[in-house]
């Protein structure tokens, strides 16, 4: 039986958001399209109430099951001789639920890497995710609409909601750069800003956390 | 890499850039980030300890005690690459300030654990916490000093270093207490040496014989030889720890003019120390130019010997002497040149009229001379008490005081060009008179009064009715107290000379003139912690004058003392020392001794430790000015 984000209990919903447990995720794919590509790469960093803790860091790098795209090499710079040496998607899965736990899942638009980690499960006959999952994104919406009214427009510009617009935004410095983990970094670091305004909106528990930004 | 991002950015800071790449590893491998919107109280003082360590990797924090509900008193601005919270870390018992965060705010965290394990393995890591940060850099700042000074020659035995108990080595030796003259004598010629020390019945040191008494005491006053020898010895003993600095040792021969003492280790006598020991030890001897002066009767006499003072000073700095020691000592030689020149003035103009005291003030007055600058000078009589003795009295300090004036000029110290002087009949005055002025300037706000409060209040008695100045300064404690607006205007004085630092850490320089890119240490660097100093010790009614011994007095006294006197100390030791190696080195090329540097000649270090001294200054001010604003704001 598998430990981790299989089978252990989520995160109360009742929690206050500044004690609960996070795991920052990000992953690199070969491609957008679900049906045909697949993980890279996955970086992952704690977070214990609105602490990062840096020593707790998960990177691995994923033989992917299909070829990769030489396009999708030109974005995160990992060639096919670099994967070619590692674990498999499976054995990869099994850590990272360790690594998880029962812990919040946060994530930039993290359905997507979901999506694409359930995809793997499931291909192995396993079950989906189960850990609760925000979206920074949907977080970061749901406090500019809240901020005042001329918000409302703020959410047709899509074209300033990726991660490396919001990190400049929130002055987080950062190399430009694809690595699943710098990026979980800064999606971290992001989310630490939320965390210390969030509570002086309202939202204060995991539920009202869920309420605005689940993936 | 994440790690990476936070090992580049410990490499370089201190202490970690000193830290192997393995331990940095391991440090940046666990550590832990944390964000603090603008003004979140991150630490708060009198809370729970602080559990980790926190480098400032982004933004900026205040640090700040609260002595009162409502005052705040700021000790410092930290930024990035700075730490906090290492204090109460250590201690584990309760955090000592609060920090808040003055903009939005990320910081490094590393664990207590690991820091406690890098403070037992690593020597120069712990050496760098253990110290406080500015004590540090002053520390290696008067070793860079050191090392590119070519004052500094080599030298192990060194006035400054060598403990009194290691040049102590011989053996004191003793004799009973009732033996005769003569029979002492013949153990110090047997023995041959120079000094016997007498001891009671309980073996305890009762008293010392010196070559010196048998001369002055026996021989030239036909003295019976068969006396107890307890009726010539010397009481009471002075003695020195075998621990004290041989400058300590040195400072007390000057002041009670002997030229033994007992070394004690322990509360046990441990040997004697004579002035031949300090000389043997250093070649000349700040001592050897007191002894020439006490044994000068007249002025053009003096003139020579006060010429060497100016050496002394090559001397102190070359064994490696703190500016606070340099100019204690110049002050110690300087008073009893002055105590010579009013005794030759007393033998000249007979037995005054009635008591008076002669007082300095100004940086004489605080004991913070080093060449020698204008004279400070005034006399206090004892108020006469007829007019008729008012009118003698008069007659008498007229000659006497021009002839005093006259005299220092021909040592070498100039006429005050404000004519602050004993000679001016307005600075000779009955202590009524006295009072009256200093109630006059406390109580009457004009510039005048204000500049003369400065001066005047550092006064202190160099000769004559010590118990006159003495009356004169608590009658001054008892007239400041709540005088509120004094201090306020006192407090706005201070305000209008500020340490030349810019708002983004760079020295502001003149921009044109005789001293285009320079400024004046004196006045911008050490004048603020002089007037600081001045400002809490009049306001705490301490009667000490000099900066250093006012900061000491006042660490328990005054709560920004209390949190910051060391490093204000350090401060105004570095500064001071600064100033005395560039005039040194004006000397050296025959220039006149002025204040004015250029920053840019100064080393990496020297210029951080400047800037650092500077920002505390600042600091302070800037807390003085929340403290006296009300009354600053009513000028």
């Amino acid at each position: 039986m598998l430990t981790g984000f299989f089978s252990r209990k989520n995160t109360p919903a009742s929690q206050s958001i500044g004690d609960a447990e996070y795991t920052v995720l990000d992953t690199e794919l070969t491609g957008l399209d679900l049906k045909k590509d697949s993980i890279v790469s996955i970086g992952a960093v704690r977070m214990q109430g609105a602490r990062i803790d840096i020593g707790a860091s998960f990177y691995r790098l994923i033989n992917p099951a299909n070829g990769m795209d030489l396009t999708s090499v030109l974005i995160h710079g990992i060639t096919p001789s670099e994967v070619e040496q590692k674990p498999s998607i499976d054995d990869v899965l099994d850590e990272l639920s360790v690594f998880c736990g029962s812990s919040v899942v946060v994530g930039h638009f993290v359905s997507l890497d979901i999506n694409f980690i359930n995809k793997e499960l499931k291909r192995t006959g396993r079950k989906n995710m189960k850990n609760a999952a925000v979206d920074t994104c949907k977080i970061y919406e749901w406090i500019k609409s809240n901020e005042g009214s001329f918000s409302r427009h703020y959410s047709a510009r899509r074209d300033a909601l990726d991660l490396f617009s919001l990190a400049r935004e929130y002055n987080i410095s950062f190399d430009e750069g694809h690595n699943a983990l710098s990026d979980a970094f800064i999606t971290a670091q992001l989310f630490q800003r939320f965390l210390s305004s969030l509570p002086g909106s309202g939202v204060k528990s995991i539920r009202d956390l869920l309420k605005i930004g689940k993936a | 890499m994440t790690v990476k991002e936070v090992k580049d950015f410990l490499s370089n800071i201190q202490p970690f850039q000193e830290l192997d790449n393995a331990t940095l590893g391991n440090i940046a491998g666990a550590v832990i980030v944390e964000f603090y919107p603008k003004d979140t109280l991150i630490l708060q003082q009198d809370g729970p300890p602080s559990d980790f360590l926190r480098i400032i990797k982004k933004g900026g924090v205040k640090v700040f005690i609260k002595p009162d509900v409502n005052e705040e008193v700021v000790i410092d601005y930290r930024s990035e690459g700075d730490t906090f919270g290492l204090l109460s870390l250590i201690r584990g018992d309760k955090s000592r300030a609060n920090v808040k965060a003055v903009e939005d705010t990320v910081c490094y965290l590393v664990t207590k654990e690991s820091i406690q394990g890098l403070l037992d393995s690593n020597a120069s890591f712990s050496e760098y916490f253990l110290k406080s940060f500015l004590n540090k850099y002053i520390d290696k700042t008067f070793s860079e000093m050191h090392s590119k000074s070519l004052l500094y020659g080599g030298g192990d035995k060194l006035l400054f270093t060598t403990p009194v108990g290691e040049l102590a080595s011989r053996t004191a030796v003793t004799a009973p207490n009732e033996i005769s003259i003569k029979d002492a004598a013949e153990v110090m010629s047997k023995r041959k040496i120079s000094s016997l020390v007498l001891v009671d019945q309980d073996n305890l040191p009762a008293g010392i014989v010196t070559d010196r008494d048998l001369r002055d005491k026996v021989v030239s006053k036909g003295l019976n030889v068969g006396e107890p020898i307890s009726s010539i010895m010397s009481v009471p003993l002075m003695t020195t720890e075998a621990r004290d600095y041989c400058f300590e040792a040195l400072l007390k021969m000057i002041r009670y003019n002997i030229h033994h003492l007992l070394v004690v280790d322990e509360g046990k006598l441990r040997g004697i120390l004579t002035n031949h020991d300090l000389m043997m030890l250093q070649g000349t001897s700040p001592i050897s130019v007191v002894r020439d002066i006490e044994t000068r009767q007249n002025i053009e006499d003096l003139v020579p010997v006060s010429k060497k003072i100016n050496r002394i000073v090559h001397l102190l700095l070359k064994e490696g002497a703190k500016a606070g020691n340099i100019t204690r000592i110049i002050s110690e030689i300087n008073d009893r040149l002055v105590r010579k020149i009013l005794e030759i003035a007393e033998r000249k103009f007979g037995k005054p009229p009635v008591n008076y005291c002669f007082i300095v003030f100004g940086s004489e007055g605080r004991k913070e001379q080093t060449f020698k600058t204008d004279q400070d000078n005034a006399i206090i009589y004892e108020d006469p008490k007829t007019a008729g003795d008012g009118k003698k009295a008069e007659e008498y300090f007229k000659g006497f005081c021009n002839f005093v004036k006259e005299a220092l000029v021909a040592c070498g110290f100039p006429n005050c060009p404000a004519g602050y002087m004993a000679s001016n009949p307005k600075w000779r005055q009955p202590l009524k008179i006295w009072k009256d002025y200093f109630s006059t300037w406390i109580h009457t706000p004009t510039p005048d009064s204000l500049l003369f409060s400065l001066i005047f209040f550092d006064f202190r008695p160099v000769q004559g009715d010590i118990k006159l100045a003495e009356k004169l300064r608590s009658y001054l404690n008892k007239t400041l107290k709540n005088q509120n607006v004094f201090f306020a205007r006192m407090a706005g004085a201070i305000m209008n000379n500020r340490p030349p630092l810019g708002f983004f850490k760079s020295f502001i320089v003149e921009k044109s003139g005789e001293h285009k890119d320079e400024f004046n240490l004196k006045f911008r660097g050490i004048g603020p912690i002089v007037d600081i100093a001045r400002l809490f010790a009049l306001e705490r009614g301490l009667s000490e004058t000099s900066t250093l011994e006012r900061l000491h007095e006042l660490k328990d006294k005054h709560p920004i003392v209390m949190e910051l006197g060391e490093e204000i100390e350090q401060a105004f030791e570095f500064i001071s020392l600064l100033r005395i190696h560039h005039q040194i080195e004006l000397m050296e090329k025959s220039l006149a001794p002025e204040n004015f540097i250029n920053p840019n000649n100064l080393s990496g270090l020297e210029k951080k430790s400047l800037k650092e001294s500077f920002q505390l200054i600042l600091n302070i001010q800037e807390a003085i000015t929340e403290l006296y604003r009300p009354g600053m704001v009513n000028q």
